[in-house]
């Protein structure tokens, strides 16, 4: 059935990793520069290319206009939701972005969906070339607390990229998969993932390998972003007020500030002191931030000196607002926070001190650091992965639902049908009749949150139940409503008079229909195509290449004077039918004169190899005559 | 037998297991997980009661350690993820079965959804109906309860002076802890009756189940309005 690798598909960066099944590892997958994070940042060109990733972070500076990041915190949402925060993007949102929001690059127009499936093309892509083949499977972790219409959202991306999205994991819980805990202990674990863009606290009681979420809470619009904003504000009113110049006005400076802003907040993990320095007027920058000769402040610099105290005085009402969340999930899961055994931190986020010391108020013990906060979620993602593909029998994550689930009864109130926090896959299902003679459809409207009246609540979904025309009250349609292991609502009806069961269509108030997402596979699979030629053909290169350089070194051994001349010459002419075959883009060519040079050297590799075990074997014995 | 007839038939019944045509236990379908001779995952076969799903009788009293146990060793043995290699339809039944025991365990873990449920089961109670009218004899105490709402309300939204406010929260906070106290008075006397139920099978101890329950519905509800007040 073929790999899955996990994805962690992050509001700043992502990351693609697997398990090796030998060892039952996971490992994050790196690019050839040794980095494991890819910015989830895309960028696009004039020409029409698409650049993903770090080159595409370095466009941020250049072409802000054309380039998105924090795509994320737009999964799944309407312009309604996010009108605040579309004020600090630099890109811009095309007309008609109700229910989806429709980001306009340079003309062209693409929903967050199909950036995301972006950066998942780019980790597929990585993933293809370390393994040498193709992958198409994958679990992606969303945040815990991720609705119906988010989780779809990252669904669809998954499947515009050419990914089977086998499975969606909530991020904490992924995270506390790869913390290692001793599986065989008994432990109520705190898992505070406080990202780039969301923020989530689960509690989860561990039990001989059974990973048992008890309650999850968060705040899918809280994360490093609203830090970097918020220290972006700060220093663009002081400016404003040194300078008289507003900064915001100059997209391509205002990001140059940004990057400012957050090398510092970085700094200011490690020390107690950061200096910011921004030239007003600087030249087209270069990535990551301006470099400025030391000790010179020109009058169109802002030069400035950060502490941490000033810094931590700044953040410490959005650091405050994760702790509400906290303590509802604590009173959720029945628990107090003594109670807790181990709380493990999860996201960039917490490399921040007061984070740190915050969360070590909360709960009265020291958290756990020891793992790569970025990359603890994408090693969970992986061995879920693994789990899935029947590996890992020791392990079983049992996850929730983050939001109840309701529906619309009379005057706009909200039936809970299934309570948050309820283990998932969940079900519950109601009984629908008719209130007037031959009435044919009856509305459902389902809705996700916890208040008391529809309109406090989510949308979710609305849909019209065909029903047979038959005198009031006599119809009676059984409607079940089912949250599978992804988190994600389907709902069936089933006549109690005929026993006839069908699916229902549900059409999401935000988000994508089935056909709308068709049709963006439909426009990505020929890019899809062209990117997997270009891999194959660079592994058929590389492959060559290296047994051309293999074949030239063995030929010049004292063994390969045993070959006959017929031999050697198949070799050369082999050798000549590679070279003249690289020269060209001809992957089957590459390919069947690889082959052929492999067969003509199978002798010449023998021979070679003899030698190399009779000298391995001489090694053996000499170490064994020493002992 | 037809298969239609089969199906439509209840507990006692023998049934075919789909797979390997091996006959299941006489047990009711739904507590049927698998097949005793090929292990295949089985159809829930209709209508699923939650006691019969984990081989319970139908009775109140309960050990929750059991419980927990069983719904462990279920979840082991039935969730998607031990499935995920598997065909269409044992996957299928995967995900039916697993949702109807997270669902059957959620709701017998809790004594209030347990008395509930059964109530249902029993035909005493329909679908979400509970009674949202004041005990009589809490009528005094919740009138009052309602207007230090009103009043705490009022301050909130005038912005009043922060002694007035804290003085109402506190009597606020003293009602709360009067009314939570009832509320697990309410509890006490819920689980007191479940004897008489579940060793006589007595129908009125189900009425009076019933009445039990609206009052503890009620004081809920009261004290979680209370208490979102307090926190906002």
């Amino acid at each position: 059935m073929g790999r899955i690798i996990g994805i962690d598909l992050g509001t700043t960066y992502s990351l693609v990793a697997y398990t090796e099944p030998e060892t039952g590892r996971p490992r994050c997958l790196p690019d050839e520069e040794g980095r494991t994070l890819v910015p989830s940042v895309v960028s696009l060109e004039e020409s029409g290319a698409v650049v993903v990733g770090w080159p595409a972070r370095e466009r941020l500076l250049r072409q802000p206009e054309r380039t998105v990041y924090s795509v994320k915190r737009l999964m799944g949402r309407g312009r309604a939701d996010v009108a605040d925060e579309l004020k600090l993007f630099p890109f811009r949102v095309a007309p008609g972005s109700e229910s989806v929001i429709q980001i306009d690059l340079g003309g062209k127009v693409f929903t967050p969906p199909e950036v995301s499936a972006f950066v998942l093309r780019e980790l597929k892509r990585r993933a293809e070339k370390f393994f040498g083949e193709e992958v198409t499977r994958a679990v992606i972790t969303v945040p815990a607390y991720f609705n119906d219409a988010q989780r779809q959202a990252t669904k669809d991306a998954g499947r515009i990229a050419g990914l089977e999205v086998e499975r969606l994991v909530n991020e904490p819980t992924a995270a506390s998969l790869a913390y290692g805990l001793d599986k065989h202990q008994r432990a109520l674990i705190a898992v505070y993932d406080f990202g780039g863009g969301t923020f989530d606290i689960s509690i989860l009681r561990l039990e001989e390998g059974l990973f048992k979420v008890q309650s999850t809470n968060g705040d899918t619009h809280l994360g490093g972003d609203d830090i970097d904003n918020l220290l972006l504000e700060k220093v663009r009113a002081e400016i404003r007020t040194r300078f008289q110049v507003e900064v915001a006005d100059d997209a391509d400076r205002y990001q140059v500030l940004r990057e400012a802003v957050i090398a510092a907040k970085h700094e200011l993990s490690e020390k107690e002191h950061a200096p910011l320095r921004f030239a007003l007027d600087g030249p087209s920058a270069s990535f990551p931030s301006t470099p400025l000769r030391a000790g010179r402040a020109s009058r169109g610099e802002y030069v400035r000196e950060l502490t941490r105290a000033e810094f931590e005085s700044w953040i410490a009402p959005i650091i405050e607002r994760t702790l509400a969340p906290c303590r509802m999930a604590l009173k959720d899961a029945g628990v107090k926070p003594e109670q807790i055994d181990e709380v493990v931190l999860v996201g960039g986020s917490t490399r921040i001190p007061l984070v740190r010391r915050r969360v070590q108020e909360l709960f009265g013990r020291q958290p756990h650091t020891e793992l790569n906060p970025d990359e603890v979620v994408a090693l969970g993602a992986a061995l879920q992965a693994r789990i899935l593909e029947g590996g890992l029998k020791d392990m079983l994550l049992l996850d929730v639902t983050p939001l109840s689930l309701g529906i619309e009864t009379m005057g706009g109130a909200v039936a809970k049908i299934i309570p948050r926090n309820a283990t998932i896959p969940a079900s519950a299902a109601e009984m629908f009749t008719t209130y007037a003679d031959k009435q044919t459809g009856v509305e459902i409207h389902v809705v996700q949150g916890e208040r008391e009246l529809v309109r406090d609540c989510r949308s979710l979904a609305r849909f019209t139940l065909r029903v047979p025309p038959q005198p009031a009250g006599l119809p009676r349609v059984e409607v079940k409503f089912l949250i599978d292991a992804n988190g994600i609502l389907s709902v069936t009806a089933r006549d109690l008079r005929t026993g006839e069961e069908r699916s229902v269509e549900v059409k999401p108030s935000y988000g994508l229909t089935d056909d709308e997402v068709e049709s963006m596979i439909l426009e990505s699979i020929e890019h899809a195509e062209a990117d997997f030629a270009a891999v194959q053909l660079l592994g058929a290169r590389n492959e060559a290449e290296t047994i051309l350089r293999a074949t030239a070194r063995a030929l010049t051994e004292e063994q390969a004077r045993e070959l006959s001349g017929d031999e050697r010459r198949q070799i050369e002419s082999a050798r000549a039918a590679l070279e003249a075959a690289l020269r060209t883009d001809d992957y089957k060519l590459i390919r069947q004169r690889l082959d052929e040079l492999n067969q003509a050297t199978h002798h010449l590799a023998e021979l070679l190899m003899d030698t190399a075990v009779q000298t391995a074997l001489k090694g053996k014995r000499a170490d064994e005559v020493k002992l | 037998m037809s298969q239609r007839a089969m199906k439509k038939s209840g507990a006692g019944v023998l049934l075919a297991c789909w797979e390997c045509r091996g006959a299941l236990a006489g047990v009711p379908p739904a507590a049927n997980h698998f097949c005793d001779q090929c292990g295949k995952v089985q159809p829930l076969g209709g209508e699923a009661d939650y006691f019969s799903f984990f081989r319970l009788p139908r009775r109140l009293g309960l050990d929750p350690a059991q419980l927990e146990k069983q719904f462990h060793d279920l979840s082991w043995k039935l969730h998607p993820d031990r499935f995920h290699q598997a065909g269409d339809y044992e996957r299928s039944l995967s995900l039916e079965r697993t949702a109807v025991l997270n669902d059957a365990y959620r709701t017998l873990r809790d004594p209030v959804s347990r008395v509930e449920y059964l109530l249902r089961l029993e035909g005493v109670r329909k679908d979400g109906e509970v009674k949202q009218q004041a005990p009589a004899d809490l009528l005094e105490e919740v009138f009052e309860l309602n207007e230090y709402l009103e009043e705490l309300r009022a301050a909130k939204s005038a912005g009043g002076d922060a002694r007035a406010l804290d003085d109402l929260r506190h009597r606020l906070e003293k009602t709360r802890a009067a009314f939570q106290e009832k509320l697990d008075a309410v509890l006490a006397e819920l689980t007191a009756q479940f004897s008489a139920w579940d060793e006589r099978g007595d129908r009125a101890a189900l009425v009076r189940l019933s009445e039990i329950l609206n009052r503890h519905s009620y004081i809920r509800n009261l004290v979680r309005n209370v208490t979102e007040e307090l926190e906002s």
